[in-house]
């Protein structure tokens, strides 16, 4: 090989690695995945009077109340984490974000006149916010290309059907079962891979 | 036979080429960032960062925040352009050079 081209495919090599260094993200984010889940679960307890004590009496609280609450944990958190660090936001980062807002903006204007209109049906209900999440993790994973999060978005879409086809508690089943793979367990998963990635990452480094 | 383009000279050099990549997908970035990430020295970096900002590819902005000052860089839509041009002229030339 000529230097000539050893020189010019050095440069290019450079670009692609640079391009990938740039768009490495430093965030952790993760946990905000474990938390959602954990957030679903207090708001079911709640909704379904598994709760006990004067402030927990009110379950038409339980869904806005929880979910608002998260919303603003979420953005706190994940906001005074950023402040600290030096990483900047990616372009992957930020489309990844709009992905997710977009969801919970619709979720919620959705579901609140649905809930204040009387027209909901809790099967119904399950199954639209089982849909969204659904379209949210199969957008995030085909962007990230990570089919562990592609398999996530499958699991919602068949508890979506199985609120749809099976009996109030089926749904109920279905939607606390997708909760647990989906944000519990992908939750974990996906905090030990940042784990490990930022170990890695400390060890070239040092 | 058709020619061979020209590399962009302002491009070419290694750290300003590697520095224009970073940016290319970031919204922005922080001098310190820009630094850790390329493993060079304040005075080279800023030097080829000027030379950056001169040819229009980056665009600089300094600022406070918790009352420390930071700057940042992000890349231009000329600096887009040129780094696409960039990289379809490498790419044709090493094409010739097989």
């Amino acid at each position: 090989m000529s230097a000539e081209k050893v020189e010019l495919t050095e440069r290019l090599e450079l670009i692609e690695s640079m391009i990938a260094e740039g768009r490495r993200s430093t965030t952790r984010w993760a946990w905000t995945i474990v938390l959602w889940g954990v957030a679903f679960y207090v708001a079911l307890a709640w909704s379904s009077g598994m709760l006990g004590g004067p402030i927990w009496g009110q379950r038409y609280m339980a869904w806005p109340v929880t979910m608002i609450t998260t919303w603003l944990l979420s953005w706190g958190l994940a906001a005074r984490m950023r402040k600290g660090a030096n990483a900047p936001m990616t372009t992957v980062g930020r489309a990844i974000i709009s992905i997710w807002a977009a969801m919970g903006i619709s979720m919620f204007a959705l579901l609140l006149p649905l809930g204040l209109s009387g027209r909901a049906d809790q099967q119904v209900i399950l199954a639209v916010v089982m849909t969204l999440l659904g379209t949210a993790n199969a957008a995030s994973g085909m962007l990230l290309k990570w089919p562990a999060q592609i398999g996530c978005a499958v699991v919602w879409w068949l508890a979506s059907w199985a609120s749809l086809f099976g009996t109030a508690t089926q749904s109920l089943i279905a939607f606390l079962v997708a909760i647990f793979i989906c944000q519990i367990l992908f939750g974990i998963y996906a905090m030990i891979l940042e784990s490990r990635g930022r170990r890695r990452q400390g060890a070239v480094n040092a | 036979m058709p020619e061979l383009p020209e590399l962009n000279p302002v491009i070419h050099g290694k750290l300003r080429l590697a520095v224009l990549s970073l940016l290319m997908g970031v919204d922005e970035a922080e001098f310190t960032w820009l630094r850790e990430k390329t493993g060079s020295t304040d005075g080279n970096l800023g030097a080829q960062l000027m030379k950056l900002e001169e040819a229009g590819y980056v665009a600089m902005k300094k600022q406070f925040v918790l009352r420390k000052p930071q700057t940042l860089y992000r890349m231009t839509e000329k600096g887009r352009t040129a780094l696409g041009e960039y990289v379809d002229a490498l790419k044709q030339l090493l094409g010739a050079a097989i």
